[in-house]
């Protein structure tokens, strides 16, 4: 395996890792944001908000991965 | 026959690249030895695709360039060359290509040139996208100039109940004194509007995203750095900042905060650039990739499935640029109101403007 390959590979799983990990992240807080607006129906403006931000913040956690990836497939 | 794809391909995706920064046929055929058939077309394809959402030296809309455009460089005095073969005629440059990458470096030092203030064609979208702002808020103060004192209707009303969001929900919130809140509110109004005039830009057809490159975003990055941190030191003080660094533990620790601090401090705008730049250019790609999906399989079957696909992605796109203008704007306000930090009740002063 030349050093090549293993950069196409390791770009590749290192996508699919951060997935994972953005995915259950951004489920659990998904879930804890509906639950709190079930509970409090008129806070749920406010939730939905905080729920954005947070979202937006660990996707860009994911998205400092994706480019990481995408610098290793492409060089 | 192979090769007859990628004419075809090529035909499809630029019309008019007479240009020497596009030398794809030549680029396509140096690649067969190192990978095999049809997976070194589609790479090289690929490729090709991506570069297309980088800077230009050239105003391109779509795929059609309109003029090329200058290079203007400090290096050792000032050097203004018309376009890129200009430099190269003069004899003092040598331009290089590689994958698609220009790189060009001073005949005596070997470097490339110290100051690199050419227009590129992000240049002018980032222009285009000031001359937008502007234009939108000319005609917002039109109707404020019309109807003095009464209720704002229809234009105006929108502007201002963007603006008041900005300044209700993200400034005043996190910026505990009114003053400074009032002081920076325009700045703040002006990173929202700019920064969403240039990621919508970037969905229109033709158009390209200004903040798709790391240089734009790297500089909105800087200058909110600067307003943070300047801020924090006309606030509380030259000594509290530095006091800050600390972190609030006792000065006997400082030897492992102060690190931690500074790393802290250079890395929230870190993370801005990189946010920014990475969720507008990951849009591109991903909706590139998919339509490449069918140009790649030449199917009708597909197309349904796959244009469906694209617009619930380009309609994704059209909320993560709103989202993502938002929450720069949002974490810059968060971070300068934890700058100034619980100083401002101190000081008192939060009744005296500056």
């Amino acid at each position: 395996m030349d050093a090549n390959s293993l950069a196409f590979l390791a770009a590749g799983l290192g996508a699919g890792l951060t997935v994972i990990g953005a995915g259950m992240g951004i489920g659990r807080l998904a879930s804890s944001a509906l639950e709190a607006s079930g509970r409090q129906p008129e806070a749920a403006g406010d939730i939905r908000t905080t729920m954005i931000i947070a979202a937006a913040l660990i996707e860009g956690i994911a998205m400092f991965a994706a480019v990481i990836c995408l610098l290793l497939a492409i060089k | 026959m192979s090769q007859n794809n990628s004419n075809t391909k090529l035909d499809l995706i630029d019309t008019k690249n007479s240009s020497n920064e596009l030398e794809l046929q030549e680029h396509d055929h140096s690649h067969t030895d190192s990978k095999q058939g049809h997976e070194e077309q589609e790479g090289s394809i690929f490729m090709q695709l991506l570069g297309k959402l980088n800077d230009h030296d050239a105003l391109y809309i779509g795929a059609y360039k309109i003029t090329d455009l200058p290079k203007i460089y400090i290096d050792n005095g000032f050097h203004f060359f018309k376009n890129t073969k200009a430099v190269k005629e003069s004899g003092l440059y040598t331009v290089t290509e590689h994958k698609g990458h220009k790189s060009i470096v001073n005949n005596e030092t070997g470097l490339a040139p110290a100051w690199d203030l050419s227009i590129t064609n992000f240049v002018i979208f980032q222009w285009l996208a000031i001359l937008i702002c502007v234009a939108i808020f000319r005609k917002a103060i039109v109707g404020y100039k019309k109807r003095p004192g009464k209720a704002p209707s229809g234009f105006q009303n929108a502007v201002e109940s963007i603006i008041l969001y900005v300044r209700d929900q993200m400034v005043r919130p996190n910026i505990p004194s009114v003053a400074v809140s009032d002081f920076l509110l325009p700045y703040f109004i002006a990173l929202f509007f700019f920064i969403w005039t240039m990621n919508l830009m970037g969905l229109i057809p033709g158009a390209h995203t200004a903040t798709g490159a790391i240089a734009t975003t790297g500089g909105l990055a800087i200058i909110s750095f600067l307003v943070i941190n300047i801020t924090a030191m006309k606030v509380s003080g030259v000594g509290a900042w530095f006091k800050h660094l600390l972190g609030g533990a006792p000065w006997w620790l400082g030897f492992i905060m102060v690190p931690i601090e500074v790393v802290g401090l250079f890395i929230k705008p870190f993370a801005l650039t990189i946010r920014l730049f990475a969720n507008m250019t990951a849009g591109h790609v991903i909706l590139l990739s998919l339509l490449g999906i069918l140009f790649f399989f030449k199917t009708l079957a597909l197309s349904p499935a796959i244009t469906a696909f694209s617009l619930f992605i380009y309609a994704l796109e059209l909320l993560v640029a709103t989202i993502q203008a938002y929450l720069f704007t949002m974490l810059t306000a968060i971070f300068v109101g934890l700058a100034i930090g619980d100083h401002a009740h101190e000081h008192g002063a939060e009744s005296h403007a500056h």
